[in-house]
């Protein structure tokens, strides 16, 4: 028989590399990926991009219906708005407003989540308890509530409604950092590391972090969809994204008033959030099953 | 009990103390004056202004004039409404009660669907039920709440023409505030057009509630196929099932019970979740209720209504939290936290 392999050799993927081969074999969570991808790719590059200027409107080209339907045109594929606006190119100019920024506001407050989270984890006592009432406190406000006082003090505008959401999700990672340091940190090979005279910083760094990436990272998926429904929800109530913005939630309230005769203006940006919200939801389910797997093996 | 108790009642007087902390803070934060944002008297006289900084205590320092909020707060004195000039207590007292009760029936609805439909899914584990409920979940709780209204609306209230699109009640029937919550207030005055104003106001609060309870209900699937699934795996079903019970038996009888345990437990923190996709859903509907109340006073910057709106909603919610709390620890006696021999 022949041998390909003279020495045996063993390889140790690192978790994120064991996630991502769980996750490969997965084809919902690959389909919600791939979805995930595009939508960061429209993001960065949809207005360049995009047909038409999101704001400046064509005034013989008022309230079109797509272009499926029979008084459409093609040229305006999926219909404009009642000033003559391409829906088309609102709605991809709105990629990067809504699924773009709730992007960035998750990667900001993972960062400082994570930091602040592994920080107090090394804490232990009076602080950690104080630390832990508080975030009880903070996490039984519902995001969107937190993120509606956040709003009310800042006043409404999408570069508040940002740092609202960014100051809303903070606990999350902080909370999630935490317990998976905390329980890893109880683990033996962390003590191994100890024994070698290892500092809580190095143990923290090349120990714990590698092994607890993957929970975090599900933790950001489904800090990433409520983020596009609390940024779009307070883009809808006016308390968000102002007027001529085409982001989502507020294109949908623009359209709200001729919702009976142009209902596409409504339905678009709805089906736009959904998407958006489903195909993060999906990547989501796929890093938990994948976790999962990996646990029962 | 008693330990349990005693714990939960510090945790709820730090939060207290903490959330009125945090809209005493929020009066310094907002623009303008801080007496003014907190009493909402904006055209006080000099006179009446000296005697608001006497009554808050302005000279002294901050810890003093926290004290002075606190004794406000606790005698029910939130201030007037900057927009309206009207007293924010009685508001408050008129708008609470509707979103009180629109919440409650949303939870219901929510539970009543949700927690069957996730047994079922766990009973069916790794079938297709169990595939396809757990699918149906996922959307649920991704369609934006405004979205779901509006088509909700659109097919309900305007295609089909079933429900009434608006509102708490036709404005044809006249009920006397009492309690404030309008089904126990229909009952308890003498119209004589009593049941036709009860089931006009049963035809108002479907849809609302209906659109409310989505998002909840789909997480009630999830946690109650998930404890359905953990109690299942146990051995004293092993047992009840050796002992040669029927598969209806062990699940109506003893698995059931001990799920729903493990559900109670997180009505508290979907409450709170529930409420606030309830503020939007009253913006929609146009629901009297506090939720449409609060959203549009940050529309006319509203200081002292945002404010007091605010410290109300979070105590309300933190109440119901507390209250579930309660109830989970009187059902399970493994939570009230002396376990012994652990």
């Amino acid at each position: 028989m022949a041998r390909d392999k003279i020495y045996l050799e063993e390889i140790f993927p690192s978790p994120f590399m064991q996630l991502w081969q769980v996750f490969r074999k997965t084809p919902v969570a690959m389909l919600g990926g791939s979805c995930f991808v595009f939508l960061i790719v429209l993001a960065i590059f949809g207005p360049i991009l995009a047909p038409y200027s999101p704001i400046e409107g064509q005034l013989d080209m008022l309230l079109l219906p797509p272009a499926w339907n029979n008084d459409g045109n093609v040229s305006y594929l999926l219909g404009t708005d009642e000033l003559g606006r391409d829906m088309l190119s609102r709605l991809m100019y709105g990629t990067s407003l809504t699924f773009g920024l709730s992007f960035i506001v998750v990667i900001i407050s993972l960062i400082i989540g994570v930091v602040i989270g592994s920080l107090s984890a090394l804490t232990t006592g009076l602080k950690s308890s104080f630390l832990n009432h508080f975030l009880d406190v903070v996490l039984s406000i519902p995001s969107l509530l937190l993120a509606i006082i956040i709003v009310a003090i800042l006043g409404p505008g999408i570069a508040n409604t940002v740092w609202a959401v960014v100051l809303v999700l903070i606990p999350q990672f902080i909370h999630i950092t935490r317990y998976a340091v905390k329980e890893e940190s109880r683990k033996d090979y962390v003590l191994a590391s100890k024994l070698d005279g290892a500092s809580p910083f190095r143990i923290l760094y090349y120990s714990i972090f590698p092994n607890i990436t993957d929970r975090i990272m599900g933790q950001a998926t489904l800090a990433q969809s409520a983020a596009i429904l609390d940024i779009a929800t307070l883009g809808f109530l006016g308390l968000g994204a102002q007027i001529p913005l085409p982001e989502w939630g507020a294109t949908l309230a623009n359209g709200l008033d001729l919702f009976y005769i142009a209902p596409w203006t409504v339905y678009l940006p709805g089906l736009a959030i959904l998407f958006a919200v489903v195909a993060t939801n999906l990547v989501g389910e796929g890093i938990r099953h994948a976790l999962k797997v990996r646990k029962d093996r | 009990m008693l330990v349990f108790t005693l714990r939960r009642l510090s945790l709820f007087i730090f939060t207290m103390l903490l959330l009125t902390l945090v809209s005493f803070s929020v009066n310094f934060l907002f623009p303008g004056d801080s007496i003014i944002n907190l009493t909402g008297a904006i055209n006080a006289t000099p006179n009446q202004l000296i005697g608001l900084n006497e009554a808050y205590q302005t000279n002294r320092n901050i810890f003093w004039q926290y004290i002075a909020y606190l004794g406000h707060i606790i005698n029910g004195e939130f201030g007037l409404s900057m927009a309206s000039q009207s007293d924010i207590a009685t508001e408050v007292v008129k708008m609470l009660p509707a979103t009180i009760e629109l919440s409650l029936v949303a939870l219901l609805i929510a539970m009543l669907i949700g927690i069957p439909l996730g047994f079922i899914a766990a009973i069916k584990h790794g079938k297709f039920t169990d595939s396809l409920i757990l699918s149906v979940s996922m959307f649920g709780y991704s369609i934006p709440v405004f979205w779901l209204g509006l088509l909700a609306i659109l097919t309900f209230s305007i295609n089909l023409g079933w429900f009434p699109s608006a509102g708490q009640i036709s404005l044809l029937f006249e009920i006397k505030l009492v309690t404030g919550i309008q089904f126990i207030d229909i009952l308890l005055s003498d119209s004589p057009y009593k049941w036709q104003a009860f089931s006009d106001a049963t035809a108002h609060i479907i849809l609302p509630a209906c659109v409310i309870a989505l998002a909840p209900a789909t997480i009630f699937i999830r946690l109650a196929r998930t404890s359905m699934i953990e109690v299942l795996g146990t051995s004293y079903i092993r047992a009840a099932s050796a002992k040669g019970l029927s598969f209806r038996q062990i699940i109506f009888r003893h698995a059931i019970r001990n799920a729903l345990i493990q559900i109670i437990r997180h009505v508290g923190l979907q409450f709170a979740n529930l409420v606030t996709i309830a503020m939007v859903t009253e913006v929609i509907f146009s629901w009297p209720g506090i939720g449409r109340w609060l959203i549009e006073s940050i529309y006319q910057r509203d200081y002292t209504a945002i404010e007091s709106g605010l410290l109300v909603l979070s105590c309300f919610i933190f109440i119901v939290h507390i209250l579930t709390d309660f109830i989970y620890a009187a059902l399970n006696p493994l939570a009230r936290g002396n376990k012994y021999g652990a």
